[in-house]
């Protein structure tokens, strides 16, 4: 899975520079505009390092932002998923709160909480955190009567076998959804970087904006897809060791 | 009058309108786009004058104007073609040129940086550069300001140590709380607005200029493709003619509330007392001698800002500011 998404990634990226070449070349502009193939070669030999750091760093800070907004989704659905007041409270307030663009709250949040980590964290955690919510909600709120008849036929059921069931029977699902949020968490903590943080590859894009500097931003849309293809890869392999070992297959 | 007749008369008619229409649209002037460097405010007071008191058209032009910002680098507009004229700082120009890009520089708006830093004259007295040691001072990382301050810094001998350098935002809590005591500003439009925040507080403040040191370091001017001065010099001469016309008549003190009323159609949040005292400070910078013509372009401060860049290597070699500087000699 890991070689066939960096591959894929790879074909990605070179065709978005064979794209830019082409325009280029044919319409005969600077490197300023587009920087060559051998200016791009350059500044990532002199970038590589402080970039690659640079990225490692946003990307600690999505993995752990989406940790913590799966834990969010799977408190805030499980509690909402029953159709009672609080239920459709819980719903409500969440895409309230979803609603409230995050790069007008950014600068809000940068200014009481300062430009640290736990700004960036939370940044990532609020952007990645509700499409995973939809689908635990979709997910916890569609009862799976087959199963869940016999348990409510014998008085056996309680809300953690219901949970159980419903997430057992919708694992690739809600596997898929926790996988594609890591972009959304990776975006989500660079937005932060170029709002207003001190560190990270949205911080170092940042500076390259101010400097007119294409072949930086390009070297760093590479490292930033790279670690996403791969994250995303193992996540993708995490779901389906955990698929098996519940399921045996 | 028989059908037949009829039926040419009603179709040659309106060929006859039609070809009217155009021929007026054409004297109607020729299609401009100029791309500012920022939002519209004080710092592009001229061109939005030009714009709202018909410059442009008496110069039979037909000129749109299009707000800047952080995002908008008008130098590659120009190179794509969306833009015909535009404004640029001259660190931008030098990076561009240095990259091949084909600007040339037609006039130099802004004669003094506006670009300083904030401070609190009750906390320092800052008469030499050697006074900014222990300081803690505001600037953006891979902006020119930062380009600025590590030439001062330089100058003084300072190294990294010696002061703490703080990485600002749009957000000035930090200077406001003090954890910084320089905050770096545009002078005419920032300026007076954290000035009066702070007066409120009972607060004073003060500019620290880096021309006052000896460090020149040359901001917005008006740049053009090298091909539009070449194969258009008359456009040129034309746009440029109407846009310093508007900067002087902005900047005419018997205009002022002119000048103001325009900015209020585009700034309207700013209070009229402050945005006077913009308009002042903005003439100061735009002219500061009134010998000096608006829009001269000030050859030893290109020379400086050139060596600064290539000093703190953000240039990789020598740029020959004789290919970018083309002034262009209005005629009236």
């Amino acid at each position: 899975m890991l070689p066939r998404r960096v591959f894929q990634f790879f074909i990605i990226y070179f065709l978005f520079l064979g794209v830019l070449m082409a325009l280029k070349y044919s319409l005969a502009l600077s490197d300023y505009v587009i920087p060559s193939p051998s200016g791009i070669f350059h500044t990532l030999i002199a970038e590589y390092r402080q970039y690659s750091l640079a990225t490692l760093n946003t990307m600690t800070v999505a993995v752990i932002g989406q940790i913590l907004s799966v834990v969010m989704a799977l408190v805030i659905g499980i509690s909402g998923r029953q159709s009672t007041w609080l239920g459709s409270f819980i719903k409500v307030a969440a895409y309230n709160f979803q609603a409230y663009p995050i790069v007008a709250l950014a600068p809000i949040l940068f200014i009481l909480l300062g430009d640290g980590f736990l700004t960036r964290l939370l940044i990532a955690a609020m952007i990645c955190y509700f499409p995973v919510l939809l689908s635990v909600l979709g997910i916890m709120s569609k009862p799976v009567d087959d199963i869940e008849h016999f348990y409510r036929a014998t008085g056996r059921m309680r809300w953690q076998l219901e949970v159980k069931i419903r997430t057992f029977e919708n694992l690739t699902q809600l596997t898929t959804v926790i996988a594609g949020s890591a972009t959304l968490a990776m975006a989500g903590t660079i937005v932060g970087e170029f709002i207003a943080a001190n560190a990270g590859i949205g911080y170092n894009i940042r500076i390259a904006l101010y400097q007119s500097d294409l072949g930086k931003i390009l070297i760093a849309l590479f490292l930033i897809g790279i670690t996403i293809a791969v994250y995303q890869a193992l996540l993708e392999s995490l779901g389906a060791i955990i698929k098996r070992a519940w399921t045996g297959r | 009058m028989n059908n037949k007749a009829r039926t040419l008369i009603l179709p040659a008619s309106l060929m006859v309108v039609m070809a009217l229409l155009v021929a007026t649209s054409a004297r109607a002037g020729d299609k401009v786009v100029y791309r500012l460097k920022w939002l519209r405010n004080v710092s592009v007071v001229g061109a939005l004058y030009a714009e709202t008191h018909g410059l442009f058209e008496k110069a039979g032009l037909d000129v749109e104007v299009k707000a800047g910002g952080p995002e908008r680098d008008a130098i590659r507009e120009l190179e794509l073609g969306y833009a015909d004229f535009g404004e640029a700082s001259a660190d931008q120009v030098l990076r561009a040129r240095a990259k091949g890009a084909p600007v040339v520089v037609i006039a130099q708006l802004f004669q003094v940086n506006p670009l300083q830093w904030m401070y609190r004259p009750e906390e320092m007295q800052i008469d030499k550069l050697a006074d900014l040691r222990g300081k803690v001072i505001g600037v953006t990382f891979g902006g020119n300001d930062e380009t600025i301050m590590n030439t001062l810094l330089a100058e003084a001998g300072l190294g990294s140590t010696d002061v703490k350098l703080f990485s600002v935002r749009y957000d000035y809590t930090p200077f406001y709380r003090r954890q910084v005591q320089f905050w770096p500003v545009y002078r005419n439009a920032q300026g007076p607005l954290i000035a009066a925040q702070l007066r409120k507080e009972g607060e004073g403040t003060a500019f620290f200029n880096p021309a006052d040191f000896g460090v020149k370091f040359v901001a917005n001017c008006v740049v053009t493709e090298a091909r539009t001065l070449t194969e258009r010099p008359e456009l040129v001469q034309r746009f440029l003619a109407a846009l310093l016309a508007g900067w002087q008549e902005a900047l005419d003190p018997k205009n002022q509330e002119e000048a103001i009323t325009t900015l209020l159609k585009y700034d309207p949040d700013t209070p009229r007392p402050i945005l006077e005292e913009q308009l002042q400070i903005t003439r100061e910078l735009i002219q500061p001698d009134a010998a000096v013509a608006i829009g001269t372009i000030d050859e030893k401060g290109w020379e400086q800002t050139e060596r600064i860049m290539r000093g703190q290597k953000q240039l990789p070699g020598v740029v020959d500011l004789k290919a970018i500087l083309k002034p262009v000699s209005i005629r009236n």
